[in-house]
């Protein structure tokens, strides 16, 4: 395996312990993110682990009866709010690499009462699906988690049908503004 | 990663339209509200960004790209 391969490999290792090791309520995130109207859709499970950055679902065209792929689905509050909009008619394919993520996810589904959503164990830089079989991706503070992002891009662009949009949340930041200890801090990649 | 270099992989990856919609600076006690961050590094960060820097150590932003 090359060094640069091994590298990728212990940042996922550290992404992965570190959102097993999350707990507490960040329903405050939610809150920050999210309208009343949109959280009144949302069960506590999934606004209490809430760890978004953005609400791109405001800007996502999602229409009734479309195929739906939220990479990285986390608590699943992106999932649940976006299986509402596509309706009974479309689904939600919820993707997560850690099962204790894409059980949470079910969970909401359950407790909203949604039969539109899927989730789906996976990496993000092997995204399982056929080629153009999806109409839009989303994703809220995942894409950045990634050591190989390019890779991930690319899976979107091919899962993607033509036309097809992807709209995501995510953080950006200037290296060149931070210290080196900052960026090389373990935790900053799962932050 | 950079705003710029976010927007130069998706057009790598043959997005076309790719629209950056909204962009929040994200300061170190936004940061704090998410337990990712641990507390050595918010301690950290607050020990070696200046503080004017300290009100925006990111931006998040939201993107929307046609394939």
């Amino acid at each position: 395996m090359s060094r640069d391969l091994m590298r990728a490999q212990e940042i996922k290792a550290l992404v992965r312990d570190a959102y097993r090791a999350v707990n507490g309520s960040t329903t405050r995130v939610a809150e920050r993110l999210y309208s009343g109207e949109e959280l009144a859709l949302v069960p506590e499970s999934a606004r209490s682990g809430a760890l978004g950055l953005g609400n791109h679902l405001r800007f996502a065209r999602i229409e009734p009866g479309a195929t739906v792929l939220d990479l990285g689905s986390g608590s699943g509050i992106d999932t649940v709010l976006a299986a509402h909009r596509t309706g009974p008619n479309g689904r939600v394919i919820a993707l997560d690499f850690l099962p204790e993520m894409l059980e949470r996810t079910a969970q909401a589904a359950r407790e909203a009462g949604l039969g539109n959503v899927e989730t789906l164990e996976a990496e993000m830089e092997e995204i399982p699906l056929p080629d153009a079989s999806v109409d839009v991706v989303i994703s809220n503070g995942v894409i950045n988690l990634s050591p190989r992002k390019a890779r991930v891009l690319a899976e979107c662009a091919r899962v993607l049908r033509p036309g097809g949009e992807l709209c995501v949340s995510d953080l950006t930041i200037d290296e060149e503004d931070l210290p080196p200890e900052v960026l090389t801090h373990p935790a900053a990649w799962a932050g | 990663m950079a705003e710029r270099d976010f927007v130069a992989k998706l057009d790598r990856a043959r997005f076309s339209k790719i629209e950056v919609l909204e962009r929040k600076p994200m300061s170190i006690d936004d940061c704090a509200l998410y337990p990712l961050f641990d507390d050595e590094l918010l301690t950290l960060m607050r020990k070696l960004i200046v503080p004017e820097k300290q009100r925006e150590i990111g931006v998040a932003i939201v993107v929307r790209a046609r394939n």
